[in-house]
């Protein structure tokens, strides 16, 4: 949550606890919301005023408390994101990060969603790095007047090479894959590497809803060289595998982006794959946002979740959702983490 | 006591499908014993030896020649510093040695202690709840915290009311630990296995009084080994569940799940009794509260706790699990451990079923149980209790468990299959 006072972490000059940015190097230190993880939780949800053993269990109910990244809420004007262990996995290796900052055109909102990949080494740290990193770069550089694309390009490098950093001597060095949105006043810039999403969900029709990104995936290989998508191999589970992330194991990154002028309000989804795993539309999703966006985004991320769940789970869930046009809502600054 | 090392490892199947309550668990616990050099410090052990010297021990006249012999060996097995003394039981109880109180243990107090019992001689009936009522009167004139006490009898305890005797036995329980032995077969099985169950101790025939001496011996090398008194297992549960066992499953069978003090909220202790360098196995079976899918909740957390002057001491603790899943793959996955051990307590009940059906002259329903038993016993590789049913029953096919009963059955391999019955063999490796 920024610097309160100090050094910037970035450079190290001396700042002062009211400064947004770094005066000597521009690194953001206003708000941004990370998925760090929520302190333990001192009394039982369920039977307060209860309370929680050393080791994380209810001393009366017995039920585990919620803590560390198994489920987080952020959620700051005109965005709101969760993030979620789901039912079948032992950990979150998700990561989201969520900032509000200033370009020379007017406010921006922008998020980051990573998916730690569950077979590299600490994927859970991966993720993590990745969005926390990108997401002060990508603030710093936009409030410094850099176009959204060249900025999103800058925020996954600088992500690749905090990931890269985590491999020490590793033979299976940590991997994530990554999505970023940048929602400015004019234009919404996606940019994402692996299978990660963005979709633009539009206030006017849930039919005009689309996917923004195209996957890094074996299926998606299959289908640009002309196989058929109803074909064995883009159905099966194989298709599903990752074909490019960021990590040291991962050659050099090239990040695709994208931009585009919304016609009129909506809002920018991403999401990692735990959402979209069971298939549903474009317009599934905004009918599943819509009517709660824009105006209670934390309910349409929550129901959002709660469709994954529904659908079984079987992977971490993260979903962000963030206004068009940027701050088009009136819900203030939030961050909890509460149980299911 | 501080350079003990307890270890406790958990064995179960956490994953419960939607709607299940039933959690089940293997608690192992290992002792590594004191990790300082040379022998065991054992800070204040008392010994106790009670024989039987009622009438019947005269017959065969060897057997008191035996009873004395076996003692001897036993005196001879006693450590230098430990306290000890000798209990001749009638129908009443007296003491061989010392004159009062207990004696510290060294050559000379050994050598006086072989020549009382060289005087022992059977005369009178049996009361057994004085005896045990005498011997806790000794150890209550020391200081010594690991009590423990050899019990030697011929017969039946005939000479008081079973009233008195399970007085008696209420008066020792949790005060000293009992190992019984029952000498040739005109003894109770049950009378014996009640007070040797109750004082945390073993239960076992020596048919021939010729093997007394290997056997007393034995008994107190064990003994000797005791490094730590008064250790508990509390188990911790959630609020609204139920506990439907504690049970030790190895070395062998025990009950403990009637034996539980309540010590916390939600917390209740089961007697383990002393501890050297050793493993035992124990078997948890807890109801809780199903939970919603993808929930986890601890079923139980089970500690180790030693009791010392100065307050309970924690010597490790281990959790035991659920996590409710819509996966069938996960929550019908058998743990071994568990499973072997239930097999192993099927095997236990169906030889008591068995025996007690055949006392009730009921063949049919005998050999039913008891060939039930040989399978189980050949399936979990329990060779021990194999042979003890092969001494009862013809095996035809030990795999199915066809037998048929032995046309003739000796009496003390009838009662060593019962004492022994509890014994199991633990989860391959």
């Amino acid at each position: 949550m920024g610097s309160p006072s100090g050094t910037c972490p970035e450079c190290r000059t001396p700042v002062d606890g009211g400064d947004n940015f770094c005066e000597a190097c521009g690194w953001e230190l206003a708000v941004a919301a990370v998925s760090a993880g929520a302190a333990p939780l001192a009394a039982c949800p369920q039977c307060r005023p209860s309370l929680i053993s050393a080791d994380g269990y209810c001393e009366r109910c017995g039920r585990k408390a919620p803590a560390g990244r198994d489920h987080i809420e952020l959620g700051l004007r005109g965005i709101a994101g969760v993030t979620d262990r789901g039912l079948r996995r032992h950990r979150n290796e998700d990561a989201m990060a969520l900032a509000l900052t200033h370009t020379p055109t007017g406010r921006a909102a922008v998020a980051v969603v990573c998916d730690g990949v569950s077979t590299s080494g600490h994927p859970d740290q991966a993720s993590l790095a990745a969005a926390n990193r990108a997401v002060h770069v990508l603030t710093a550089k936009l409030r410094a007047g850099t176009a959204g694309e060249e900025a999103s390009t800058s925020a996954a490098l600088a992500a690749d090479s905090a990931v890269r950093s985590l491999a020490g001597q590793s033979a299976n060095p940590p991997a994530t894959t990554y999505v970023s949105g940048i929602v400015a006043p004019i234009a919404v810039t996606v940019c994402w590497i692996g299978d990660s999403r963005a979709y633009w969900l539009p206030a006017s029709s849930p039919a005009s809803a689309r996917l923004l990104t195209r996957d890094d995936s074996l299926a998606e290989e299959l289908a640009a060289a002309g196989v058929p998508a109803e074909a064995d191999a883009i159905a099966s589970p194989g298709g599903h595998v990752v074909t490019r992330w960021l990590g040291a194991d991962a050659g050099t990154p090239r990040p695709h982006t994208t931009r585009f002028e919304p016609p009129g309000p909506g809002v920018l989804l991403l999401c990692s794959d735990g959402l979209w795993n069971s298939r549903p539309g474009a317009g599934d999703l905004a009918q599943l946002a819509w009517p709660r966006a824009p105006g209670d985004l934390p309910g349409a991320a929550a129901g959002l979740l709660a469709f994954a769940l529904g659908a079984g789970g079987h992977d971490n869930i993260t979903v962000v959702l963030i206004a068009v046009p940027p701050g088009h809502t009136g819900a203030g600054t939030s961050h909890r983490s509460t149980p299911r | 006591m501080s350079a003990l090392g307890f270890t406790i490892e958990i064995f179960q199947n956490e994953y419960l499908p939607a709607g299940a309550g039933e959690v089940n668990a293997i608690v192992t616990v290992t002792s590594a014993g004191s990790t300082a050099p040379g022998p065991p410090a054992t800070p204040g052990a008392a010994e106790i030896i009670i024989v039987d010297c009622s009438g019947s021990m005269s017959d065969p006249r060897t057997k008191m020649i035996q009873a004395r012999q076996a003692t001897a060996a036993a005196i001879d097995a006693i450590r230098d510093g430990v306290a000890f003394a000798v209990v001749a039981g009638t129908h009443e109880a007296r003491q061989a040695y010392p004159d009062n109180g207990l004696m510290i243990a060294d050559a000379a107090t050994r050598k006086t202690a072989k020549r009382a019992v060289e005087r022992l001689y059977p005369h009178g009936g049996t009361a057994i709840g004085q005896w045990l009522r005498l011997a806790r009167e000794l150890f209550e004139t020391g200081e010594e915290t690991l009590r423990h006490a050899i019990l030697l009898t011929d017969g039946q305890n005939l000479h008081e009311s079973t009233e008195e005797l399970a007085a008696a036995i209420k008066l020792c329980e949790g005060y000293f630990s009992c190992d019984c032995r029952g000498v040739g077969t005109d003894w109770l099985v049950d009378e014996l296995r009640t007070i040797s169950t109750a004082l945390l101790g073993t239960v076992d025939i020596v048919p021939d009084p010729a093997g007394l001496t290997a056997d007393f011996e034995a008994m107190m090398t064990a003994s000797m080994a005791k490094e730590v008194a008064d250790v508990v297992l509390r188990v911790w549960t959630p609020q609204h569940a139920t506990i439907r066992f504690v049970k030790q499953v190895a070395p062998a069978i025990e009950d403990l799940t009637a034996r539980r003090t309540p010590a916390a909220p939600q917390a209740g202790d089961y007697p383990t009794g002393a501890w050297g360098t050793e493993s035992r196995d124990y078997h948890a079976c807890v109801d809780v509260e199903p939970g919603a899918v993808g929930q986890e909740m601890l079923a139980a957390r089970v500690s180790l706790i030693l009791n010392t002057t100065s307050g309970p001491q924690t010597l490790g603790q281990g959790l035991v699990r659920a996590i409710w899943t819509e996966e069938e793959v996960l929550s019908t996955r058998i743990n071994r451990h568990v499973a072997h051990y239930a097999g192993q307590a099927e095997l236990a009940q169906a030889i008591q079923d068995g025996l007690d059906a055949r006392k009730a002259g009921d063949d049919d329903a005998a050999a039913a149980k008891l060939g039930r038993a040989v399978a189980l016993a050949h399936e979990s590789g329990n060779q021990g209790t194999a042979n003890l049913l092969a001494s009862v029953v013809d095996v035809i096919d030990p795999s199915t468990g066809t037998v048929r009963l032995k046309a003739r059955i000796v009496n003390a391999d009838e009662m060593a299959l019962d004492t022994r019955s509890s014994k199991t063999v633990r989860v391959k490796k």
